[in-house]
């Protein structure tokens, strides 16, 4: 089922908590809605469950106008931040309950409860109750229940917010899995740019109610529409710094940075990931400052005029604390954006 | 006995003088003078000692009435007042702008004399002109002589105590409404639930804790039922004594009979009901909790 959101906005008060959004979700596909806290993205997700109704705009699931479809009959499956499963029932009751409230006979109930269970791999704890179950078992009962009544549409409200490092990554896998396994339309709501880069095929950005750009992972990485997702996406963090141009020169207080680019004279921010940065003999200079060790990769600590730049190398290279490095900025690897936050080139 | 806890002993100390004087001396007082008979002045001693007073009870007709009186009313009472609690608790809950209103309208009986509002009721029963006669009028009932007859004692009874401690649970209901997460409720509805089971499977088995609470003090309170029935029917037990419940025989005996010995016992008897009913149903729920 592929889903169309368009002008959807909710107003609280006078605060636009989603604002004139659009947005087009193939079928079968996983989509990440990042953003910072507070930036809208429960509240799209709960217009999209029906639970909020919308100050404006449509949705669309396939053909159909939902916009004003109660959630009981959306056929939608709901993944809770806090997984909000039914503490007084066993698994197997939880698992069952939306099926007989459609009138499903309880043995059939049963039957295709165990057959989803064994999907998300909690077959074996039927008979417990969700206290009795660990935080990533009890999310998979959530997400069992969310599919067992096959929706059209899954939904998943941060739902690895509780686990522990280890777990996120292992049970971020498992949704994975299990929405390939049974190829449903998903929405996946986090703020964690890693997780949603890592296992979603589109990615959203979100920021005080707007939406900044839709993207296939990597291509949003490299092509950051703005300077707000450059920042946001990406550890550690780009380096944001000013630069001039002058006939095709980029420079960064005295270091050029680039020759030949074809941009307007004037100044600009630009944007730099640290992983951007190349050893080069011919390259600038830059001081070490101060450095740290990640495992993979040496984070070292650098000034580009007045401001720190993180740059990183492969942790087998010997640099200590006052070495002065030279490094040189991959081609294409320079993002300048001009006075309204907007991504004008790569040089 | 170390520093520390004689310290806290000490802070105890208040509070268990005042149990001891208050609770456990007259208990044991209590339980002491069931067993002794009349007291004479003249041979300094009592008429008599042991079991006396349990047989005069147990062949008092009145005493045999009381029981099943205090029985039926306790059945009848505790059951209706809690289901009508919850469902109006639900009510009121549903509604986010005037649940502050209706919280304090429900409560007003609970923080009312019952002397005062056995007054409103009896006006309300009065066969002639009351509100209950003149609404039963509009299906097609006759009027019902409430508080005149002794068939009918008992349910205007049974009907002005549900009513009144209804207060007291729709506290207690909408208190645990409240802790209830707001997201279960939102889970219900993803999962299509129809309303009376998001009522049967989802507001009641979170609210178990709160209905177990209310029905033990409920029947603690309704197996010393008295006070309701001396004021809906003037300081009597009902016409011809048809209203009779225990701790108003006990008060009979004691304050217009001095049968002081038998007022005891019939004490004594009552509290080991009260204790074994319980015990009952602390131990039942427990069971279910474990399950
Ligand atoms: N019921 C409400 N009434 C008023 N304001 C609300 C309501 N729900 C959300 N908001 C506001 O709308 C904005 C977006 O909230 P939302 O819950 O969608 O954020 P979020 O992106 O999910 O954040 P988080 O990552 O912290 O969960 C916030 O500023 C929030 O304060
Ligand atoms: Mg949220």
């Amino acid at each position: 089922m592929d889903i169309r959101i368009e002008n959807l906005t909710k107003t609280y008060g006078n605060l636009n908590a989603v604002d004139h959004m659009n947005l087009r979700i193939n079928d079968g596909e996983l989509v990440g809605l990042l953003g910072p806290s507070g930036c809208g993205k429960s509240t799209t997700l709960f217009m999209l469950s029906g639970l909020t109704t919308p100050t404006e705009g449509k949705i669309f699931f396939g053909d159909k106008d939902v916009t004003s479809i109660p959630p009981e009959d959306r056929e939608i499956g709901l993944v809770f931040q806090n997984y909000a499963l039914y503490p007084h029932m066993t698994v197997e009751d939880n698992i069952t309950f939306p099926l007989i409230n459609r009138g499903v006979k309880k043995a059939q109930a049963r039957e295709e409860a165990l057959e989803i269970a064994k999907v998300v791999k909690i077959d074996q704890y039927m008979n417990r109750k969700p206290s009795e179950l660990s935080g990533g078992q009890q999310q998979r009962v959530a997400i069992a229940r969310a599919l067992v009544k096959k929706p059209q549409v899954l939904l998943l409200d941060e739902p690895l917010s509780n686990l522990d490092a280890k777990l996120r990554v292992a049970t971020r896998e498992e949704i994975r899995r299990i929405q390939q396994e049974v190829k449903i339309t998903t929405i996946f709501v986090t703020h964690d740019q890693e997780e949603a880069m890592s296992i979603s095929d589109r990615i959203a950005v979100m920021k005080e109610g707007v939406l900044q750009q839709y993207e296939v992972p990597q291509t949003m990485y490299l092509n950051p529409a703005n300077e707000f997702v450059a920042n946001f996406l990406g550890t550690p963090e780009i380096n944001n710094i000013e630069v001039d141009v002058k006939d095709g020169v980029i420079t960064a207080g005295d270091a050029v940075l680039r020759t030949g680019a074809k941009l307007a004279d004037g100044h600009y921010h630009a944007g730099i990931r640290p992983e951007s940065f190349y050893v080069d003999e011919n390259g600038i200079s830059f001081a070490v400052d101060n450095l740290r060790m990640t495992g993979r990769d040496l984070l070292l600590f650098t000034k580009l005029g007045q401001t720190v730049v993180r740059v990183l190398v492969h942790s087998y290279m010997h640099v200590a604390e006052g070495d002065v490095i030279k490094a040189s900025v991959r081609e294409g690897h320079i993002l300048v954006f001009d006075s309204s936050e907007k991504l004008i080139g790569r040089f | 006995m170390d520093k520390k806890s004689f310290k806290g002993y000490l802070y105890l100390l208040p509070s268990i003088i005042i149990m001891l004087a208050f609770t456990i001396y007259p208990l044991i007082r209590a339980i002491i003078m069931s067993f002794l008979g009349d007291y004479s002045i003249i041979n300094h001693g009592y008429s008599s000692i042991g079991f006396d007073n349990y047989k005069a009870l147990f062949a008092d007709p009145d005493f045999a009435l009381s029981l099943r009186n205090t029985s039926i009313y306790v059945i009848c009472v505790v059951p209706a007042s809690i289901i009508l609690s919850l469902i109006i608790a639900v009510l009121i809950n549903s509604c986010n702008k005037t649940k502050a209103f209706f919280q304090t309208v429900y409560f007003l009986p609970y923080v009312t004399s019952v002397i005062a509002i056995g007054i409103v009721w009896r006006w309300m029963f009065n066969s002639n002109y009351g509100l209950i006669n003149y609404f039963l009028g509009f299906f097609g009932i006759d009027p019902i002589p409430w508080l005149n007859r002794p068939e009918y004692a008992m349910p205007a009874l049974i009907i002005f105590a549900i009513w009144k401690s209804m207060a007291f649970n729709i506290l207690i209901f909408l208190a645990g409404l409240q802790t209830i997460p707001e997201d279960l409720y939102r889970a219900a509805r993803i999962d299509s639930t129809p309303k009376l089971r998001v009522f049967t499977r989802i507001t009641v088995p979170q609210l178990a804790p709160m209905i177990v609470y209310s029905s033990v003090i409920g029947m603690i309170g309704a197996f010393k039922v008295y006070n309701e029935v001396f004021s809906l029917f003037q300081g009597k037990a009902g016409p011809a004594n048809k209203a009779m419940t225990i701790v108003y025989y006990i008060y009979d005996k004691f304050y217009n009979s001095y049968k002081y010995g038998v007022a005891a016992a019939g004490s004594v008897v009552l509290f080991i009901i009260i204790l074994v009913m319980t015990q009952i149903q602390l131990r039942v729920t427990g069971e279910k909790k474990k399950k």
